[in-house]
């Protein structure tokens, strides 16, 4: 886990992030990236997340944004930004920059 | 907390059910932006067109500029869907800087074109930048037939490889058409070509009067009797016709002039800048070129859309209003006022439910 609190990704400038009314949808805008059949929400808390990825801060700086934000356990919180991660990088939404 | 959590759905159960969470909520979601009204086509039924080449017409246009800087305020006030159109929004010059802008943006666009513009690099460039729809019109199945609309010689060919161009880049297409008394009789023969094809198509019977009140258009509508023929001989199209009733049939219970989304969750603007509340309801206009968008969404379009309907309107109580065509738009085009019934629209209604079983 350490390892991976080290981390910083950055998002694929290929997805655009929109928020409308209190719904938070990711727009694919070339055509590689996702299909047209299907499309990407993101609930509040995953758009606060993909919102403090910027290809600086570390996992381990959002995870304590997401700490100060919400009544959460550390070990939980590792856990929920570890599966929501992987969850981007399956659909190429975000990369390992460092 | 809850966990962050990254959601797939399909796309049609999620808009869905977008459109249903916000249909009591003034948010601009959709909408429609004429790129120009000029056309290399000069079609005999067009509600719009004016000529190609038009330089008075081009310095009314709005600038590259303007349109993006109206695309930027859309889009942060929330417009998912936006369709370009004209006139022939190809012929603009800038028309793929406009278009990635938007699609920058973030924005799912969708282009009506009639696609006789379409070469190599406008195919590979949608085909790289998906666009989310795109339709073209295809005014007949003959070479004949179409350029007997069109009226311009070789527009058939070019139609035809456009529609290959991007068949073959798998840009995204369905066709369709305005039935009118002159290809009517192709109707069949254009659904088989879209059919072989493997791509949808669609056709709408009702011809309107220009949006200068023009009634030239008016001389190619179809008569009722073909208008209802060509409603009951499709069979899907008859299927989908009798769910329709047994949804929607009834009054519509409101007091007001605009009872279908037109100003709730869509927009129009026009080449000049103009937002109206729909494409087809122009009279009454704000202009986003001085202003801003938001001032005329929210407060010009939003007291529009409060418009009071007349306590003696004749089509208030009428059952059959789901089937008929009347909307303010339609009536002030034909007769210069948003309430008169527009006589063809009523015909076509009341023969529309004897042959839908709704009335005998």
């Amino acid at each position: 886990m350490k390892e991976f609190l080290r981390r910083v990704y950055k998002k694929n400038g290929n997805i655009v992030y929109r928020k409308i009314a209190d719904e938070f949808i990711m727009v694919p805008i070339v055509h590689e990236i996702g299909d047209l059949n299907s499309i990407y929400t993101l609930n509040e808390v995953g758009a606060l997340v993909w919102e403090l990825i910027d290809g600086t801060r570390s996992i381990k700086d959002i995870k304590d944004i997401i700490l100060q934000e919400y009544e959460v356990t550390s070990e939980q919180a590792d856990a929920d930004i570890k599966e929501f991660i992987a969850a981007l990088e399956e659909i190429s939404a975000v990369r390992l920059f460092s | 907390m809850d966990c962050p959590k990254i959601q797939e759905l399909s796309y049609g159960e999620w808009s869905e059910g977008f459109h249903k969470r916000l249909s009591d909520r003034r948010v601009p979601i959709e909408g429609s932006l004429e790129l120009t009204l000029r056309c290399n086509n000069n079609c005999i039924h067009c509600y719009c067109n004016m000529p190609a080449h038009d330089t008075e017409e081009m310095a009314r246009e709005m600038n590259t500029g303007m349109i993006t800087d109206i695309i930027s305020e859309v889009a942060d006030e929330g417009c998912l869907w936006l369709l370009l159109t004209g006139g022939e929004p190809l012929l603009r010059p800038d028309f793929k800087e406009i278009y990635l802008y938007a699609k920058k943006k973030g924005i799912l666009l969708t282009l009506f074109t009639n696609g006789t513009l379409i070469n190599e690099e406008i195919a590979d460039f949608l085909a790289e930048w998906m666009p989310f729809s795109t339709e073209i019109t295809l005014y007949g199945a003959t070479e004949k037939t179409y350029e007997g609309i069109t009226r311009v010689h070789g527009s058939y060919r070019r139609c035809i490889k456009g529609i290959e161009l991007f068949l073959e880049r798998k840009v995204p297409l369905k066709l369709k058409t305005m039935a009118i008394r002159q290809n009517v009789h192709e109707i069949p023969l254009m659904k088989s070509y879209a059919e072989g094809l493997g791509i949808e198509f669609r056709f709408d019977s009702l011809i309107n009067a220009r949006i200068d009140m023009d009634k030239g258009p008016l001389s190619t509508r179809l008569s009722v009797k073909d208008v209802i023929r060509l409603d009951i001989e499709d069979e899907k199209r008859l299927k989908e016709w009798k769910e329709f009733c047994d949804k929607y049939i009834g009054h519509i219970d409101s007091d007001r002039l605009y009872t279908c989304g037109a100003g709730l969750n869509s927009f129009h603007i026009d080449p000049y800048g103009n937002i109206a509340i729909c494409i087809m309801s122009r009279k009454d206009t704000y202009n986003i070129r001085d202003g801003r968008f938001r001032e005329g969404w929210y407060n010009f379009i939003g007291r529009l859309r409060e418009t009071p309907l007349s306590s003696d309107n004749k089509c208030r109580m009428c059952e059959l209003i789901s089937l008929c065509g009347q909307c303010p738009g339609w009536a002030h085009l034909e007769h210069g006022n948003d309430e008169s019934p527009v006589d063809y629209l009523c015909e076509i209604a009341h023969k529309r439910a004897e042959a839908f079983g709704v009335i005998r």
